[in-house]
């Protein structure tokens, strides 16, 4: 039985052992990965603890974007308001790809203390019946924040009873934050719904070709069409120089699933192979895609620095019997590339670095950074699963030191202890995670924004540019460091900076 | 406005409101006790709808939370609230601690207060409010802090002293003007010669926090948000409180003076000498706009979208102050119909004369309807008396209905996701001209 044939999908703690609360180093979690024991990493837990996100928020990033598509939280008010910032996304997004800024739809049935005493399936029919009406959209994302998780509705139950009455196609998404500690389960919890709701043909039957070339042609075009998920980690610009460099190979590109419209999504079942950029999003449901549909898939490596950008299209490459042309390919970008940031490479040369973000984009963005001169000296996971080894063996070979690697969702407690003790030059982080180095001075910038360009190779050369731009002059963070204090006690900069991890309940880390 | 949905609510939950008025309180730390998310979801939440502002001392993802999980659900949560709370007092450096309860403990029945009692017990400066996301939006989470404050840290039996009053009402980072519109309602008062505890300004402390029960009267600005508090505030400490609407502009703030000082008793010589002295410095500066008002045509028909302290006070601005013609009036809170009158009388009965049309209304893409209501749409005919040259003052969300209208637009009320705001404010005389300069500025922005 797959999955999918359940309401629910699992969690990532107990699908792939992924673990938020661990103390490493870059050797360390190297050597776990080549013993193959990685996976014995018990999950820690902190005696303190700062607030985080939950799945709910990466899942609305990916919702919102579809358009003809109403997202309906079905949860307390305040569940959901994160698509204010998100909504840039989607405008901005909307605008490159359809010469339009659209605003999303976003509502909340904003369960109140009647509905968690009585229930609130009955406002959530009234919701759908309602947003049908006045959106007429393509489809509704019905998303069950905690409350419904704990009062007991069941949001299926509901999508299936109301679907012959509405037109919309109604998709229930699971999102009750105090089940997983784990906020990637916020993919699986999107791509669910889309495998058990969206990848069967809908009303109008499929355009039959005529003639026999036709036939041919269509053929041939689906047989060098490839998916290229995007679950919202890269702007237009970044899936833009993908495309280029697939082109370049002959390639066509399906970007999914966001900004795609859901009556395409069948699309994705009749590609010829799907690529991730990032095995923290997909792995989910590329394998569904092999065993329900049969479509091969490629998720290894994440095309963010030189190096893993020629290993992510030599991967591609092999599929479809394009060594050579893609050797040629490489070759001459990584020269093209190599020199155009020779100009950066003084200032970056001798500069330590601290990264932090999800693991794979940790991981991967730090090697880049390798790669044009800095030297990496921390690195924070959000969390940790054995798909990250590769990425540690990669930057273990490369290390000057055997530096501290912190697996915590966000954390920032622990990382101005850190920081405070390893002074780097430059900190890379997060949407909302880079305040704490700010305030300590440290010149900062931003690791994921959908609006610039990280991605294949121009996104070396771009982040190269940023870096060296921000380095030019960090007043701005020396500044405020001048003036203001974070938050935290003397006492704390003295204590180590791994004190609070299990200081409670659960198993020691091995 | 939908019985069943609210489409892109333009507040957080009351936990939000919550934990952003906290975060505003010099010294003051929120501890959450609530699911992982909530505190990312404000967080990117403020950074989308703020004017650019997230956190400040203790906000965003630098708060405190004992984000619990399926575990505390399924045997309470309570001894993990008190491991929190005692990291947090050895980790983070404050002045103030409030504990602040989100859904789901809430709905598991954690007696939070229980924890937070043994540690006022021990002399800890700390309070608890219930917040729960299902309570009400953010603005009731402001009203629940304050009245937390009223009940558990401001010192009881504190002797009145004449001329000290509290002024409330203007809701940290839900309003993106907050810090500009605590400061111009401040200044206003002080030019009557009051002392002002005003609780999240720079001039304020803990300290005039703790005293404010010496106030004589408590003004709130707002006739929802802080209500609930200045009521626990009588009944606590005896200090009865004036309700106004938010000061914006030289009338609405002429209005302001003479009702605080009726309320207070002051020499009304003194309020008109005050009254006269901004005027005629307002005055001398809207002198030299008077050509170009003139001349390229600046008044305005227009649609005021906001909350229900915005709509009026911004209604009234345009209306009163500009001259302008604002035939529709959106009152975005999910006000309890029992609550509506009092907020559409003040926009019914202005000082120009003229008159609005009110209707509350939280969905962005319901304004047009309402609007077509009111200004029927042209049928064909050759002369048609168009809606036509406008103006939409609103939120970033009312974008879509200026782009529809052709109309100029600017972002006051929350979200405000396309302007930076760090202190500006529209309260007061200068508030008035800062506002001007704002609406203006929009219309000749392509000139």
């Amino acid at each position: 039985m797959s999955y999918f044939d359940n309401k629910v999908p699992p969690k990532r703690e107990d699908r792939l052992n992924a673990v938020i609360a661990h103390q490493d180093s870059i050797c360390g979690l190297a050597r776990k990965g080549k013993g193959g024991k990685s996976c014995l990493i018990d999950d820690g837990e902190r005696g303190f603890t700062q607030g985080t996100i939950c799945l709910l928020l990466p899942a609305l990033a990916m919702l919102n974007s579809l358009p003809d598509n109403v997202v309906l939280l079905h949860s307390a008010l305040g569940c959901g308001s994160c698509t204010h910032s998100q909504n840039a996304n989607v405008r901005m997004g909307s605008n490159a790809r359809r010469g339009k800024a659209q605003d999303g739809i976003w509502l909340s049935t904003a369960l109140d203390e009647t509905d968690v005493i009585s229930g609130g399936e009955d406002k959530l029919e009234r919701a759908i019946i309602e947003a049908d009406r006045r959106y007429r959209p393509a489809s509704i994302t019905i998303v069950a924040g905690c409350v419904p998780g704990i009062i007991g509705d069941d949001i299926d139950g509901v999508a299936q009873r109301l679907q012959p009455q509405v037109s919309a196609k109604l998709l229930p998404v699971h999102c009750q934050g105090f089940k997983t500690k784990i906020w990637a389960t916020a993919y699986d919890a999107v791509y669910h719904t889309i495998g058990r709701n969206l990848l069967v043909e809908k009303g109008v039957a499929e355009y039959t070709p005529q003639d026999e070339l036709e036939v041919l042609r269509e053929q041939e075009r689906l047989a060098r069409t490839v998916n290229l998920m995007n679950v919202s980690s890269m702007g237009r610009v970044d899936e833009q120089e993908l495309e280029r460099l697939l082109a370049s190979l002959g390639l066509e590109v399906n970007v999914f699933p966001v900004f795609a419209h859901p009556d395409s999504f069948v699309k994705a079942t009749r590609a010829a192979l799907s690529i991730s950029t990032c095995p923290t999003h997909d792995d989910y449901f590329l394998g569904y895609l092999q065993e329900r549909f049969n479509v091969p898939s490629i998720i290894k490596h994440m095309p963010i620095g030189i190096e893993n950008t020629s290993l992510w299209i030599r991967d591609v490459a092999k599929v479809f019997g394009f060594e050579e042309q893609a050797e040629r390919l490489i070759a001459a970008e990584e020269a093209e590339l190599r020199e155009a940031l020779a100009e950066f490479r003084p200032l970056f040369q001798g500069k330590k670095v601290f990264v932090s973000a999800g693991e794979f984009r940790a991981l991967a963005t730090a090697r880049l950074l390798q790669e044009i001169g800095l030297e990496v000296v921390g690195i924070r996971s959000f969390h940790h699963d054995h798909f990250a080894e590769v990425e540690y063996e990669k930057l273990a070979r490369e290390a000057k030191t055997d530096y501290v690697v912190d697996i915590a969702n966000v954390q920032p407690f622990e990382e101005a202890n850190l920081l405070n003790r390893l002074k780097p030059d430059l900190f890379l982080g997060h949407a909302n995670g880079n305040m704490t180095a700010a305030k300590l001075g440290i010149p900062t910038h931003v690791i994921y924004n959908t609006g610039l360009a990280y991605i294949g190779y121009r996104g070396v050369y771009e982040l190269a540019r940023r870096l060296h731009r921000q380095l030019s002059n960090p007043a701005y963070n020396r500044n405020l460091a001048e003036n203001l204090r974070l938050p935290y006690s003397d006492a704390w900069y003295e204590a180590e900076p791994f004190s609070y991890l299990n200081t409670r309940g659960r198993s020691v880390n091995e | 406005m939908s019985e069943n949905f609210v489409e892109r609510a333009r507040y957080l939950c009351s936990l939000g409101g919550a934990a952003a008025t906290v975060t505003a309180l010099p010294g003051g730390i929120p501890i959450l006790h609530s699911a992982s998310g909530c505190a990312g979801n404000f967080a990117w939440t403020q950074n989308g709808g703020s004017g650019l502002q997230v956190g400040g001392y203790c906000g965003g993802l630098t708060v405190p939370s004992s984000n619990v999980q399926e575990t505390e659900v399924v045997f309470g949560g309570e001894d993990r609230l008190r491991e929190e709370i005692t990291s947090t007092l050895k980790v983070m450096k404050g002045g103030l601690y409030v504990v602040l309860t989100g859904c789901v403990p809430e709905v598991i029945g954690d007696d939070t207060f229980a924890v937070v009692n043994d540690f006022r017990g021990e002399g800890v400066p700390i309070i608890g409010a219930v917040t729960g996301g299902f309570r009400g939006d953010s603005y009731w989470g402001y009203d629940l802090v304050l009245q937390a404050l009223v009940k558990d840290y401001v010192a009881k039996g504190a002797a009145k002293v004449k001329g000290r009053v509290n002024l409330w009402g203007v809701v940290p980072y839900m309003d993106p003007f907050w810090r500009g519109n605590l400061e111009g309602a401040r200044h206003l008062l002080e030019l009557l010669g009051l002392e002002v505890n005003s609780f999240f300004t720079s001039a304020d402390t803990l300290g005039g926090i703790r005293e404010a029960g010496s106030a004589e009267l408590n003004i709130v600005l707002s006739d929802l948000y802080g209500q609930g508090a200045a009521q626990v505030f009588q009944e606590k400490h005896g200090t009865p409180f004036v309700t106004t609407s938010l000061p914006i502009g030289v009338s609405a703030s002429e209005a302001f003076l003479r009702q605080v000082g009726a309320a207070l008793s002051l020499d009304p010589e003194l309020v008109q000498r005050v009254i006269d002295r901004e005027k005629r410095h307002y005055y001398q500066i809207l002198e030299p706009l008077t050509d170009c008002y003139n001349d390229l045509d600046l008044q305005r028909y227009a649609v005021v979208v906001g909350d229900a302290n915005y709509a009026v006070a911004l209604t009234r601005f345009l209306a009163d102050d500009l001259g302008w013609l604002p035939v529709l009036t959106v009152v975005t809170d999910r006000v309890h119909e029992s609550g509506q009158p009092a907020i559409a009388t003040r926009v019914e009965r202005l000082a120009s004369g003229f008159s609005t049309n009110v209707v509350f209304e939280s969905d962005a893409s319901q304004v047009l309807g309402h609007l077509n209501r009111v200004w029927p749409r042209a049928a064909g005919q050759k002369y048609y008396n168009s809606f036509s040259p406008a103006f939409v003052v609103g939120s970033s969300l009312d974008r879509e209905l200026a782009l529809q209208l052709g109309a100029p637009h600017l972002s006051v009320s929350f979200p405000v996701a396309n302007r930076a705001v760090l202190d500006r404010g529209y309260t007061g005389f200068r508030g008035g001209l800062r506002l001007a300069e704002d609406v203006f500025g929009q219309i000749v922005a392509n000139r």
